[in-house]
Parts: structure tokens; C-alpha cells; sequence
């Protein structure tokens, strides 16, 4: 090997600049920074093989019904997939084995939701917005409350009678508001929870709530004051059969038919302080952080985790819609000759093939970002992470008081909270954001190419390729519109360093 | 321009304004805050008075010639009405457009042949609208067979109005000419037809088609035996300007709900149309309706004036029209948040509108394919 003209300072200096190659390559960063990679990849095979498996037996025979019969009568919910996803154990899946799940890693959580999505997206979200739930409940980093509700979804699926968990935040009059602190003071909240004896009283209403009606747990986020909401924010946990907790009516949605957007209705709903999952003010007076950055990071921490879920659920449908293309594409003939043989038919195939693996490559990179510097970070520390490969499950459930314990709580809100790098903060933000407007951009590019190769025949239902073009139009919107994402990428990445930026 | 011509000019154009008047007022009081009740078909009732109006008014008429009970006018009255009707309900438009498509293939097969007898059949009472493969190219299509008798045998998928109309308009491989295409009028209620249940599809709900299956089927020939291809694609020029109409009233249809709505909505404060992203959304839409205006016009200037070329030009901004609804409708969808994905709001089924009017007359990019041969041919 030649001389590298390189001196070590150089080299420092050169590295520092953006893009720190660390931030944008975090697949091969993670190579050595999370441990036993080799075992991390064989999960990830394992549960691809699952969702495989599940889509044979289970999503294939039944999507297409489902979709129907919620156009057919709007208020229609798909119980039988619910159970039959519980009787598979999915929502217990990607939770740790020391809160009573299987404990696959989270990496593993995308790839798997893209299989499900290949085939049907709606039904890929009524499992993926249960682990949005799960990953709310997580960002307070309340360990006894995370125990028990998780606990709770591990009993359900004994019973059969499956115990999801939903996030509550989007109200009538707030939508892109109540995802950044920065917007939310100016915001119409309406959601204002009362401090009582006890406990909270609750009044106000949410709306486009995924998998409302058929979850047990919701965890509501909402504020004991409305002037100064980014400071005074709550996270309930509010459970089915509280009282003042009600039901409302479900959405008339475009696509994604199979998994409801409900309206959550609290009218004096009293929620025990045991269930006060975490409110903004959990750090101590003197902490680094505020309570409005503790408000942020605990949006952060959610919607970094579940918006590289939305782009695997974006390319989910990118792939579905190429493989209905191509598998027509195989079949019809125009012009006498078989469409596959147009080589301007090649030409958009291969341009499909290519979104769909260069927004997997992405996502990819976002779940690494998450692995090492985002909410499931501290599951990939090298005590914890063999604590739970190598400890069975039994040995967690006997340790699991243990979790109920005020220390414990303390400890993990002092390393995700006090002692949380701003430097994390935006490597996971920033690449969250970019993987979700990317990879969902690329879920409608693909599903209107494959109605323009398909023609009429695109636009049938029984062909089933003019789904993915519904379901993919609300991942655009959902998880913050991708207009809020690209200015979330621009804050935490392209302006971080430039002190003449203004962002909102 | 001689006094004489200025006075026809002007009388056209205040015909095209009446037609275009007539469209709004009845886009105003048929249309207009029943789409979402309209579009559950089939899930719920199709709009069969609306339908039946539209026939009193004459919009299945405007195409027919004036002898046969028509208003014999041409594609930009067409033209005219589809843009205001499908500002409101694209599957009005639908409708009207099918029927239109069906009437051209005969007006072209009169251009040889004498259709008196086919146009008598279109004289009767419901006779119209008429039923016709409105998405599907020739080229596309699974192809019936006529044989000696005339009788005609096979499947046709997606027949537009096949489940409401009294005829349909199709095209059967002839073999008595080769295989060549040949059209016929074909009587939807004769002996030997089996209809689908109407095909639940992306867009233009209401607008609905059905498959249908035919054994021994007799039925009249249009025009010349052979010919099919050639009225076929005569006609696919002249409701080129018909399906950018349509792609055109539902971009605007999208944009000005948008317009409306970012006005309304506030989001970190302020009314969300202060936010200069959303306003770059607004302003591509905005461009692209402006252009598509422009660019119809222009085309339907050009065929009233028989400009040469005005065939190809039609296509191009047939094409073009409905790409560009397709993005703009997505943004439409985009501009509401969380509430343009709800059918309470017009939004989501102008974007399901868009992407099945994007395949009127056939896939694009067989149509594109089409075009630039016309193109290359004309440079030999």
C-alpha cells in the first residue's frame, strides 16, 4: 500500500466536518458499536420468515375482504385478524423479555412490518400502531407502568383476548402542532387535564386515533395547562372503562381501512396518579434539561422510533405495488406482445425495483440511528442487551418487582433524559424525518406507476393494485405531515450548525 | 375576419358559455354536497334521477347529430361541460363522457357508411346514455369474436354503463374480415349476456362498469366491417379533449378546496396559508391548473378551427392534463392534513377520480407510444 498523505490532525479535522461519516453511514457504525451484530441479523431472518409465513396463512386470504367490508359499512372492525395476530404472539413480538415479551430485537421490527405491508398496509398498522403505543409508554421511561401495561399485553395473548395499546396526541384543532414543542404553545389544544385528589380529571376530545377501538391501553398525551402546553405536558395512561372514557365515532378513511382511526372522548375522566406514565416536569428543578425540552425529547424519542416504521410500512407498499405490476406485467398482452417484453415496461419495473430497495437501504439506516442513539439505545448496551439473549423468560417475570421500584424509574429518566446527548437527539430526529418523507414519497411514486402500467385493470380492487395507492397517501400525512419532516431534517441536520437559522 | 364570420364566431361562443352555464347550474343543484352519499356506490344507491337529468338536459346529446334529436354540437362544447361537472363529481363526467365515446365511433363510421339505422336506435326512449370501454385501448383489450352471423362471443371487461344502459358500443374481432375490428351496437338486454356485479374500482364510483360475458350475441354492425381501428382511433383523438376536460375539473375542483380550506385551518398559531411551504404547495397546483386552462383552450381552438396537427395536440394535453391532476390531487389530499385522507371532505376522491380518469382511453404509456408514432410517420 502507497503513503496516505494524511496526518493524524488531519484526519480529526477532516472527519468533523458535515456529514460526519458516522451519522450517515450508521449501518456500518453499528457493526461496532452494537454487540453481537451475527445474532441481531439471525432475528431479523427469523421474524421476515414469520411475516412471510403470516402473510400466507393469514393477510393474503383475508386483505382484500377487509377492505371491502369497512367500505361496505364503515364501522366494520377485523376482530378475527386482531386475535389471529395476538394467537401469533405479534404484539408481544418486539417487546423485552423483562417486561414479559419474546424480546426480538427492534431493528428487527422494520423489516418485518415492510413484509406485512407488502401485502397489505392497514393490516401491517393495526400491528405496527400498537408498538407506536408501546414506544409512547416507553419515552417516559416509567418502568413500573411500562411493566405492568406490557405485562398485561402478555396476559392477552394467553387469554386470546388481545390487549393493544394506542397513542391518543392528535386532537380536532392540533394536528402538526402537538408534534413540536416549538408550535404547540401557539397551538388550539383542548385537552387539559385537571390535577385532583388522587389523581387527573380529563376533559377533551382526540381524534384520528389508530386503533382506538380496538386497544385496551391508550396512552394520552395531554396538558395541565393550556397557556403554556410545551411545558405542562402529561402522558396518561388511560384504560378501557375508566370512567368519563368514552368511544366516538370511527373516520371515513381513504385507504388503510382495516386498521380504525377513532374519536377517544373524555369527558371528567378520572386517571390515578398510578397511572401518571410522565409529565414534562420529571426532572428535578436543576436538571440540564427544561421541561419543555423534556416534552421534546419525549416526542423525539417516539416519533424517531415509529417514523423509520411508517417509511418500512411506505416501502411495504412501494415493493406490494411492484409485485402486482410485475406480476401482471407477466401475464397481459398489448399490442401482441406480453407487457413484460415492452421495453419501456422493463424501464418502469426496474425504476420500481430501485425505489423499493433504496428506501429499504434507508429505513435500514434510520433503524441503526435508533439502535445507537434513540429510544431502544439503552437495550442495545452491552449488559442489558445479553442480560436479555441469554436470560430466559420465567427469570424476568420473577424479577420484574424489581421494576416497580421508584430507583429504578429514577435511573433509566436520569440516562435517557438528564444525560441524553443533543448530538443524539439529532441524528435520530434528523434521520427519522428523512427516512419517512423519502421512503413514503417513494410508496406513492411506486403505487401510481404500477396504475399507469396496469391501465384500467390497475384500478380494480379484485387486482388489488389501486390499494396501495390509497393506503400509501396516508403515510405522507400520518406520524408528522412530511412537510413538518423536512423541516424537522432541515432543524436537526442541515441547520444545526448556523447560527442565523430560523426554523417555524 | 369578415362581419359575417365575427357574428358566427361569436354566436359559438356564446353557445359554448350557455353549454358551460347549463353544466354549472346543474354541477350547483344536482352535485354539489352529495358526493360522498353518491360515491358510496355500490355499497349504497346509484344516482339514477341525477342520471336521468342529465338525459332531459340533452348532456348525452351533445355530440349527436342535430337530425338525430341531437344538439350536434362538437368536442369543446364537450369539452366545456366536462370541466364544470367534474369540478364537482368527476362521475357525472364519467357518464357523459362514456356515452360521448360510444356516439363518436359512430359519427366516425358515418363518415363513410350510412348510419341512419344505427342513429334511429339511439332515438328511443333511454336509449342513451350509451355504454362503451371507456379506459381500454384496442390494443388492451380482450377481444370478443363476431362470427359470419354477426353474433358475437367472448368477454369484455370493464364496460362502462354496462350495467345501467340499454346498449353498448363494442369492438369484436370480425372474422369475416380477417380478425380485423369491427364496432357494433350491441342491445344489453338480449339473450346470451351475463353482467358482472358492477367492478369496484379506484375512482368514479358512480360511474360504474361490469364485466361482461357474451355467447351468440347478435348485434349491428357500425359502419364498415373492418374498420373498427380506425374509428377507434379518430375518436380516441376527439375525446382527448373530453378526458383533459375532465382530468382539468377535478385538478381545479382540488385546488380551490385547498385554496379554501389553508385559509380556514390554523396551525402553530397562524392560518396555515401564511406558511410559505404550504403556499408553494398551493402555488404548483395553481400553476397547473393555469396551464392546463391555457392548454385546453388552445387545443380546442385549434380543432373548432381545424388546425392541422390538432390530433396530436389533443393527446398530448389529454396526457399531460392527467398527469399533472394526479400530483396536484395528491398535494390536494396533502394541503388538508389529516382531513383531506376523510371522505367528509372532497379531497381523497378527487385524487381516486384523477388516477382513474388518468387511464381514459386506454394505459398512457400506450397512448404515448401512439403518439410519437404519429409523429415519426409524419417526419417520413
Amino acid at each position: 500500500m502507497g503513503k496516505i498523505r494524511l496526518t493524524r490532525r488531519e484526519r480529526i479535522k477532516y472527519l468533523s466536518q458535515d456529514p460526519k461519516i458516522t451519522e450517515v453511514i450508521n449501518s456500518l457504525a453499528a457493526r461496532y458499536k452494537v454487540p453481537k451484530s451475527k445474532e441481531i441479523n439471525k432475528q431479523i431472518d427469523t421474524v421476515v420468515a414469520l411475516a412471510r409465513k403470516f402473510n400466507e396463512e393469514v393477510v393474503k386470504p383475508a386483505y382484500k375482504q377487509i377492505d371491502l367490508e369497512v367500505s361496505k359499512d364503515n364501522d366494520y372492525l377485523c376482530w378475527d385478524f386482531i386475535k389471529k395476530a395476538n394467537e401469533w404472539g405479534f404484539y408481544t413480538l418486539f417487546i423485552p423479555k423483562m417486561f414479559g415479551g419474546t424480546g426480538m430485537n427492534l431493528v428487527g421490527m422494520y423489516p418485518f412490518v415492510e413484509e406485512i405491508a407488502s401485502v397489505c398496509v392497514g393490516l401491517a398498522n393495526v400491528i405496527g400502531v400498537h408498538y407506536l403505543g408501546f414506544a409512547t409508554l416507553c419515552a417516559s421511561w416509567n418502568i413500573r407502568v411500562m411493566n405492568e401495561i406490557c405485562r398485561e399485553v402478555k396476559q392477552g395473548e394467553k387469554t386470546g383476548n388481545p390487549c393493544l395499546i394506542s397513542l391518543a396526541i392528535t386532537e380536532p384543532g392540533a394536528g402538526t402542532d402537538v408534534e413540536e414543542t416549538m408550535l404547540i404553545d401557539k397551538g388550539k389544544i383542548e385537552t387539559i387535564a385537571r390535577k385532583v385528589e388522587g389523581g387527573y380529571i380529563v376533559n377533551g376530545n382526540k381524534v384520528f386515533i389508530s386503533n382506538g377501538h380496538v386497544s385496551t391501553w391508550h396512552m394520552l398525551i395531554c396538558y395541565a395547562d393550556k397557556t403554556k402546553p410545551s411545558e405542562n405536558t402529561l402522558m396518561l395512561a388511560v384504560k378501557n372503562g375508566m370512567k368519563g372514557f368514552s368511544f366516538g365515532h370511527h373516520e371515513k378513511k381513504m385507504g388503510q381501512k382495516a386498521c380504525v382511526a377513532s374519536e377517544l372522548i373524555f369527558e371528567e375522566c378520572f386517571v390515578p396518579d398510578k397511572y401518571v406514565a410522565a409529565d414534562s416536569h420529571v426532572l428535578p428543578e436543576n436538571a440540564a434539561k427544561s421541561a419543555k425540552e423534556v416534552a421534546q425529547t419525549m416526542i423525539d424519542y417516539v416519533v424517531s422510533s415509529t417514523r423509520a416504521g411508517v417509511a418500512a410500512f411506505a416501502i411495504g407498499a412501494a415493493r406490494g405495488a411492484y409485485e402486482t405490476a410485475l406480476d401482471y406485467a407477466r401475464k397481459k398482452t398489448v399490442n401482441g406482445t406480453l407487457l413484460i417484453n415492452h421495453q419501456w415496461a422493463q424501464s418502469m419495473l426496474a425504476e420500481m425495483y430501485k425505489n423499493v430497495n433504496m428506501g429499504r437501504a434507508a429505513y435500514m439506516e434510520s433503524a441503526y440511528a435508533n439502535a445507537m442513539h434513540g429510544l431502544v439505545k439503552t437495550l442495545f448496551l452491552k449488559p442489558i442487551y445479553y442480560w436479555e439473549l441469554y436470560f430466559p423468560s420465567w427469570y424476568f417475570s420473577m424479577f420484574s418487582p424489581v421494576f416497580n421500584l421508584k430507583i429504578m424509574t429514577w435511573l433509566f429518566r436520569w440516562m435517557n433524559f438528564e444525560k441524553y446527548p443533543q448530538e443524539s437527539a439529532e441524528i435520530q430526529s434528523g434521520w427519522a424525518s428523512l427516512t419517512k418523507f423519502g421512503c413514503t414519497d417513494i410508496g406513492i411514486i411506486n403505487s401510481r406507476m404500477a396504475l399507469e402500467l396496469m391501465g384500467i385493470d390497475g384500478c380494480r380492487h379484485d387486482i388489488g393494485a389501486e390499494k396501495y395507492y390509497r393506503d400509501a397517501k396516508l403515510l405522507q400525512i400520518y406520524e408528522g405531515t412530511n412537510q413538518l419532516n423536512r423541516m424537522n431534517l432541515f432543524k436537526n441536520l442541515v441547520g444545526r450548525n448556523m447560527p442565523e437559522v430560523e426554523v417555524f | 375576419m369578415s362581419t359575417q364570420t365575427q357574428a358566427i364566431v361569436q354566436g359559438f361562443k356564446e353557445e359554448l358559455q350557455a353549454m358551460s352555464d347549463l353544466a354549472k347550474n346543474f354541477a350547483s343543484k344536482e352535485l354539489f354536497g352529495k358526493t360522498e352519499v353518491n360515491d358510496h356506490y355500490p355499497f349504497g344507491e346509484l344516482f339514477t334521477d341525477t342520471i336521468n337529468n342529465a338525459g332531459d338536459i340533452g348532456f348525452y346529446a351533445v355530440n349527436l347529430p342535430a337530425e338525430y334529436d341531437g344538439i350536434g354540437m362538437g368536442d369543446s362544447a364537450l369539452a366545456s361541460i366536462l370541466e364544470k361537472i367534474s369540478m364537482a363529481d368527476a362521475s357525472m363526467a364519467g357518464i357523459i363522457f362514456t356515452n360521448a365515446a360510444a356516439i363518436e365511433i359512430i359519427n366516425q363510421a358515418s363518415l363513410n357508411t350510412n348510419c341512419e339505422a344505427v342513429y334511429k336506435m339511439l332515438c328511443a326512449k333511454e336509449a342513451l346514455p350509451l355504454a362503451f370501454s371507456s379506459f381500454t385501448g384496442i390494443g388492451e383489450m380482450e377481444m370478443p369474436v363476431a362470427d359470419k352471423k354477426g353474433k358475437i362471443s367472448g368477454r369484455i371487461n370493464f364496460l362502462v354503463l354496462g350495467g345501467i344502459s340499454k346498449y353498448a358500443v363494442v369492438p369484436a374481432a370480425d372474422s369475416t374480415q380477417g380478425n380485423k375490428i369491427s364496432y357494433y351496437l350491441l342491445d344489453l338486454n338480449e339473450k346470451g349476456i351475463e353482467k358482472s356485479e358492477p367492478v369496484y374500482s379506484l375512482g368514479l364510483h358512480a360511474s360504474p362498469g361490469v364485466d361482461i360475458f357474451l355467447e351468440d350475441v347478435p348485434a349491428t354492425l357500425i359502419g364498415k366491417a373492418g374498420e373498427g381501428e380506425k374509428y377507434f382511433h379518430a375518436m380516441q383523438s376527439h375525446l382527448s379533449v373530453g378526458a383533459a376536460a375532465i382530468s382539468l375539473g377535478i385538478l381545479k375542483g382540488s385546488f380551490m378546496e385547498a385554496l379554501q380550506y389553508t385559509k380556514d385551518r390554523f396551525q402553530g398559531g397562524r392560518q396555515i396559508i401564511d406558511w410559505s411551504e404550504v403556499r408553494m404547495l398551493l402555488a404548483n397546483m395553481a400553476i397547473e391548473a393555469l396551464v392546463g386552462q391555457s392548454a385546453l383552450a388552445s387545443v380546442c381552438n385549434d380543432l373548432e378551427n381545424g388546425t392541422a396537427g390538432w390530433e396530436k395536440t389533443a393527446r398530448a394535453v389529454a396526457i399531460h392534463l392527467s398527469d399533472m391532476a394526479c400530483r396536484a390531487t395528491v398535494d390536494g389530499v396533502q394541503l388538508l392534513g389529516g382531513n383531506g385522507y376523510m371522505k367528509d371532505y372532497g379531497q381523497e376522491k378527487r385524487m381516486r377520480d384523477a388516477g382513474q380518469a388518468h387511464c381514459l382511453l386506454g394505459m398512457v404509456p400506450v397512448r404515448k407510444m401512439d403518439l410519437i408514432e404519429m409523429i415519426i410517420k409524419e417526419s417520413q
